[in-house]
This record gives C-alpha cells, structure tokens and sequence, in this order.
C-alpha cells in the first residue's frame, strides 16, 4: 500500500516536473559574479564560456540576475557568507562542500607548464629543485597530486600567488616563476609564440575534475538550488553546453571535457 | 666460560646504562626542540600567510570601494550632461571626499573630442565660463581626450583644464581598457599633472567610461561608438595605503610596485625597512610575493617578516627546551650513575677496609713487618713444604744488644726511630724469599726457606750482624748497636715450630750470654 502510494506520488512529481521547469521560480534577483581566466572570462572582449554560460541561464531561468567581475578568492568569500548567489566552473573540496552547492557540467586534467630552461621533465625535479618557484592564483584548487605540489611549496615559501592568470604568464616569461598550474582554458595563450618556444607541459597523473556552477548554500534553499541544477542538466541534455564549448575548443576537446560522470 | 664471566658483562652493561640515558635523553630533547622549532615555524607562516592574504584584501577592498565612489558619479551622468560642472561640483562635494576618501587626490571629468570638433568644444567650454580655455598641449590627433572639470576645485585641482590626456601612452592604455570593459580601469604609476614639482610622489589614476544616455553598450563594438567621455580618480600612493581599512600588522616590510617587475623604477609604496639588523643565526626572514590584479592593472605585493613581527608571533621555547632538555639529560644520567655505581663504589671501600684490617691483624703497626701470627703461620707453611720435600730450612732469632739503655736514654721516640730502621735494613739484607718478623721489643725473626745447608744460614746471620753495625743516623743521634743472632736448621735443630724456636732462642741467648754481638748455632735433636 505505501510502496503503491509512493509510486503515484513519483509519478505525480514526474507530471509536474517539466511544469516547474517551464515556470521557473525566481524568488528575488540573483547575483552571479565572473572572474577572469583564460577562455573562461576576458573582460577585455567580455567574451568567454562563463559569459555564455551565464547568458544561457538567465535566459533559461527568465529572472533577473546581476553579473560582476571579482578576483575568485572574493569570490568564495562571498559564497561562503551568502552575499554572492552564484559563480562559474567551480571546484568542490571538503570545506567547500560546507557552504557551497554545485551542479556539475564539464570535467577537465590540470597540467604543469614549465620553463623548459628549468629542466624539468616530471613532477618530482619541479618539487625537488629548491630554486623553482611555482605561480599559482590565491585560493584556486587542482586536483589532488596538483594540490599536494602546492601545499608543500607553499610550507617551502616556494609559490607566488596572484589574483589573476595573465600576471603568471609575465612572471613565467620574466623567469621570476617557473612553473604554472594550466587547464584547458589556458590553452590559447600558449599559443603567443614566446611562450610556447620557451615552454613544456607535464601533465599530472590525476583523473579529471568535475567543474561547476557554484551555489551559496547560505542563500539558496535546497530547492532552489535543485532547479538551477536542473537548468544545467537540460543544457547539458539538449546540446546548447556542448554549442558553447564547441565554439572555444576542438570539437574532440570539447566532447572529452564534457563526456563525465557527475560525482553524487 | 667461567660462572664468574656472566656477572661482569651483566655489570658493564650497568655501567653503560647511564650513557644510553644520557643519549636517549638528549635524543628526545632534540625530538621535542625540533617539533617546537617546526610547530613554532609553522605558526608564524601561518600568522604571515593571514597578513598577506589580509593586506592583499585591504587594498582590494580599498579600490572596490573608490571605483564604488566612482560609479556614483556615473551614476548621476545618466541624468545630466558630462559638462553639467555645477552638478558634479555639488555631487563630488556631498562625497565629503577628505573624511570618507582621503586617499583621493582629485576626481575629474575627461570629454571625449573629435578633431573636427575641436573649435566648437573650446567655444562651448568658454561660453560655459573659462574664457582662458585652450587645449594643450597642442596636437594634430584625430581625437582628443580633454580634463574639463577637476574637483574637489581647490589648491593644486585648480590647474588649467583643457589638458589633453590621450597622447599619453600610459593614461590612453587605460582609458581604452576602461572603454572596452566598461569597468573601472587603472593606470601604470603615474605623476598627476597637477603634481609640478620634480620629486612628484607616485600616483595612479582610476577611469570608468561614461557612455551616450539612452545607448546601448553591450559590445566592445557599441561601447566603443557611444563613448562620451571618463570619469577618473587620481591618487598619491602614499595616501591611497594610509586610507586603507583596518591595520597593517607590525613588524612587516610591504613594498609594492606597478606591473609584475619589482625594480626601483616600478616602486609605488614602501613600508618597514627591508633589511633591519637581524640577530646572527636566527632563520631567514618569511618573505612572499603577490601579484594583485586591481581594476584590470597588476601590482606586485612583497612582503617579508622583521625581526619585530617574528618575536611577537614567535615563541622562544625552542631555545628554553634545549637548555633545559640537556640539561636534565645530564643531571638523569649523572643520577643513575651514582645509584648504579653506588654499591661497587660501598663494596670496593668494604674490600679495602677488610684488606686494611687484614693487614693490621698480620702485620706490626710500628715496623709494618709481618707479626707472630703471620710468621708462625708462614713457618708452618715452610716447614710442612720442607718435610715433604726433604728440604733445609733455618730460623733466626735476634735481638738488639743493649736496646734498653738507647730507650732510656734517648726516649720511645728515638727508640721506636731505631726500629724502624732496623726493620729495613734487616729487609735489604735478606733474601726475597726470606720472612722478617718482629715478635715484640727489640726481637725479631728471620725464617729462611730452602736453604743449602747451616753454612748458608750461617753466612746470612753475617751478613745481617754486619749490615747493623753500621751506624744509624735517627733524629739527630748517630747511634751505634749491635745484635745477638739464634739460628736454628730444620730439621737438624728441630723438626717442628716449637722445637726448632726454642733451639734459635737457645742459641741467640747462649750468643747473648757470651757477650753480645755474635751469632751461635742451635743445638743438634737428640
């Protein structure tokens, strides 16, 4: 009798469903903030898969959602105290699982770019050489051997930190830094002759990692966070993820990147 | 192996016992110094880890806050005309900018101009009140960027207007940036053109673009067509970081420079002397490089702990915890090596207090020659060897000739003196192998062990008689005696201790009777 009544109660939430979505429950204006990163944002063309992305879910939703520009370490401030409603491509971690919920839609590897005058041809001779330092951006997560490399460069007083990406390029060709944490966003300014001429990648041996739209839990309700993750999953279901990726990367990367299994 | 061997290694395994706690004991101190260093050094990364990440957000705040003076400006030029100077006067003064955003020098209004506008703006600035309005310097540029209203209009903003910014590398890279994004865009370091003299302090200039009203500019292509005009910030350095929230932690070296190359030239703030006097052997200095990006322009943050910042958040147990970790490490193993070593250290002196005793229970405490226990026992000895082995051995009886009146006259003092003396020449004058006792007063005996024959006892008794006549020498007396010998053989004068001693007291007394100073020969055993 109660496994009967469950039944048509699912049943029921499945009829609804699609109704919910097509009237979607904008309790009050949101605020989403950017930052910039590679093909993720550039604010010198306002352009980037962010941006779309953004553009994509405010036109889906129909609400009204503010969009600003901030470093990403003020970023998770705000989505921990819950002035800031959303970001982009975010990673999850312990602590971040705490005051942050995500609806995942692309997964990505990290790779070390080094200066190929370091010498280094593994992990071990970047972490081993007392001389190399590392840049990374404050507050950014990697995966999980990445995360270890920084953690203990940063007890070696061995890691540089910056709001932004493109001052890691200047101070990897300046050689005041000799090694950077690159995803696939990053790809493009490789292709600036100087950099590409004076340096190596060397991939770490980590499964990719799962990237998402990144909700306060402090200021979203469960619920509302549910109906933004739907929002995700149908534009990963009717392709327009895949249109926006396909439009920065090679279709073979963009289907790599998007082709993941969502973690729980 | 022998049973005695087991106890011996058992006891220098003891003995070792107080060094392996000496070593254990300082191994842990080390242990427990290192832990405190590391948890010592850990604890000021982190307290210096938290003033970056501190001053990096102070100054990030900081210019959030000056572009949000900003867009409040831009805000009130979506109601009214970029050239409405009496509005944006009261705006800028309703900003009580000395009390709220004292890091800022001027506020100002930059107006896009066409070259073949030129003479239409200069007409139209004029009307509007500035009869001496030119633009300068002067260029044949198809467009102009023009200062036409700095506030708060008092002191140094009171320069000409007119001035053309955008020939200017620095200032233009900005200004298109701030036209492309439509955010707030800041500059390289600058001097503000207000500033004339030589030594201008480092400056900065902040611009949001004002856009056509009613326009849209969602595109860099539509931003760039319906640009009016800027709105711009200037700041000195110095007073941008004085007006920061909250407060720098003390004992921090901070200097900042534009760009991400930090030379002398880039160099926009310095607080804290980079290279105070540290204390010899104390650990480097904590240092980090940041590169801020703020307002699309990337400055470069470096930041390195002085001494005052390390022993405020330092801790100096490190340095209490080796002192007096080897020093408890000594006084333990000093501790244990008493109580390990105290009963060897009782039994040794039990040993040689016994040896003591033992001695004085054998031995004459005057001549500390071997006494009658001691010489009846080594008589016997003799005797039962000599028995066994067929052997001659011969007993000796002397007695000094005269001893009384050398006692009488010259006291015990004296008398004892000469004893002793005789005592030792009686040593030198007999074999090793020969006994010398003293029975009491002035006797003593010799005992002689395998002798030849009488002939050698004889012989020897001589020698002995001549060796005391010489004269001795004993507290300023020369003194002259002489000796009265027994000697009696074994086992022609006796065949035990008890014949053959009274045999040598036999003789020694028929020697003494015949006047002294001779030796006589025991009678032969019937």
């Amino acid at each position: 009798m109660i496994a009967r009544s469950l039944i048509s109660f699912l049943l029921a939430l499945g009829a609804i469903g699609p109704a919910c979505a097509a009237a979607f429950d904008c309790a009050r204006p949101y605020t989403l903030a950017l930052h910039e990163h590679g093909l993720l944002y550039s604010a010198d063309t306002d352009s980037g898969i962010d941006k779309d992305v953004t553009d994509e879910l405010i036109r889906r939703s129909g609400c009204k959602v503010t969009v600003s520009l901030l470093p990403r370490a003020r970023i998770w401030q705000l989505i921990e105290s819950g002035a800031l409603d959303f970001s982009l491509s975010g990673i999850s971690n312990a602590e971040r699982e705490r005051y942050a919920g995500f609806a995942w839609y692309f997964s990505n590897k990290y790779y070390l770019l080094v200066r190929k005058d370091s010498g280094v041809q593994n992990l071990a001779a970047f972490e081993g050489n007392e001389r190399l330092q590392l840049g990374t951006i404050r507050s950014f997560r990697y995966s999980e051997s990445a995360n270890r490399l920084v953690d203990r460069l940063q007890a070696a007083n061995r890691l540089n930190q910056s709001s932004g990406l493109a001052p890691l390029y200047k101070t990897l060709m300046l050689n005041h830094i000799q090694g950077m944490i690159i995803e696939p966003f990053d790809f493009p300014a490789l292709e600036a002759k100087a950099i590409r001429d004076s340096t190596s990648i060397v991939e770490f041996n980590d499964p990719s990692v799962p990237h998402g739209l990144i909700m306060s839990k402090r200021s979203l309700a469960p619920a509302e966070q549910a109906q933004w993750r739907a929002l995700i999953d149908g534009m990963r279901r009717d392709g327009s993820m895949r249109r926006i990726f396909d439009k920065y990367f090679k279709p073979e990367l963009a289907a790599s990147m998007l082709d993941f299994q969502p973690p729980p | 192996m022998t049973p005695e061997r087991e106890p011996k290694a058992g006891a220098n395994l003891l003995l070792l016992l107080p060094w392996l706690i000496l070593v254990a004991m300082l191994g842990l101190t080390w242990v427990v110094w290192d832990l405190e260093r590391t948890s010592t050094r850990k604890e000021l990364r982190s307290e210096f880890d938290f003033a970056l990440r501190e001053t990096v957000n102070r100054i990030e705040q900081r210019v959030a806050s000056y572009e949000q003076m900003l867009r409040g400006v831009q805000g009130l030029l979506t109601t009214t005309d970029l050239t409405n100077r009496k509005a944006i006067h009261d705006y800028v003064d309703t900003l009580q900018l000395d009390a709220n955003f004292s890091g800022i020098q001027i506020v100002g209004i930059a107006q896009r101009v066409a070259a073949q506008d030129r003479a239409a703006h200069v007409a139209a600035m004029q009307r509007l009140g500035n009869p001496d309005y030119t633009i300068h310097p002067e260029s044949r540029n198809d467009m102009h960027v023009l200062v036409i209203q700095r506030e708060p209009y008092a002191g140094l903003n009171m320069a000409p207007i007119g001035l053309d910014i955008w020939p200017d590398p620095v200032r233009r890279l900005a200004l298109e940036k701030a036209r492309d994004t439509s955010l707030a865009a800041i500059t390289s370091k600058v001097h503000l053109s207000i500033d004339t003299e030589a030594e201008a302090p480092s400056s900065f200039l902040m611009y949001l673009p004002v856009y056509a009203p009613d326009q849209p500019h969602n595109t860099v292509a539509q931003r760039r067509a319906h640009l009016i005009g800027w709105i711009y910030a200037g700041f000195h350095m110095n007073d941008f970081m004085a007006s920061l929230y909250g407060k720098q932690s003390p004992g921090l070296a901070l200097s900042i420079y534009d760009d991400v190359n930090p030379s002398p030239s880039a160099l926009l703030y310095r607080t804290g002397d980079d290279s105070p006097g540290r204390l010899p052997g104390s650990a480097p200095p904590l240092t980090a490089t940041e590169y801020l990006v703020v307002a699309g322009h990337t400055w470069t943050l470096s930041l390195s702990t002085q001494s005052e910042f390390e022993s405020r958040f330092g801790r100096n147990a490190a340095a209490v915890i080796a002192v007096a970790g080897a020093g408890l490490s000594g006084s333990l193993a000093l501790l244990v090596w008493f109580m390990i070593t105290g009963r060897a250290r009782a039994l040794r002196l039990a040993a040689e207090m016994t040896e003591e005793l033992r001695h004085m229970a054998q031995h004459d405490s005057l001549t500390k020659l071997p006494n009658r226990a001691l010489f009846s026992d080594r008589l016997n000895q003799e005797l039962a060897r000599a028995r066994r082995n067929g052997d001659h051995c011969a007993l000796m009886f002397l007695d000094l000739d005269e001893f009384k009146i050398i006692n009488d006259s010259f006291g015990h003092a004296v008398g004892d003196e000469l004893l002793r003396e005789v005592a030792q020449r009686l040593q030198l004058a007999v074999r090793a192998t020969d006994t010398v006792a003293r029975l009491g007063g002035d006797e003593f005996v010799v005992l002689m062990p395998e002798l030849q024959g009488s002939g050698a006892a004889l012989g020897l008794a001589e020698k002995i008689r001549s060796a005391l006549h010489a004269p001795f020498l004993v507290n300023g007396h020369t003194l002259s005696i002489s000796c009265s010998l027994g000697v009696a053989i074994f086992p022609d004068n006796g065949d035990d201790e008890i014949s053959l001693t009274k045999s040598a007291d036999d003789a020694m007394y028929r020697a003494k009777d015949g006047g002294g100073d001779s030796v006589r020969i025991g009678h032969l055993a019937v």
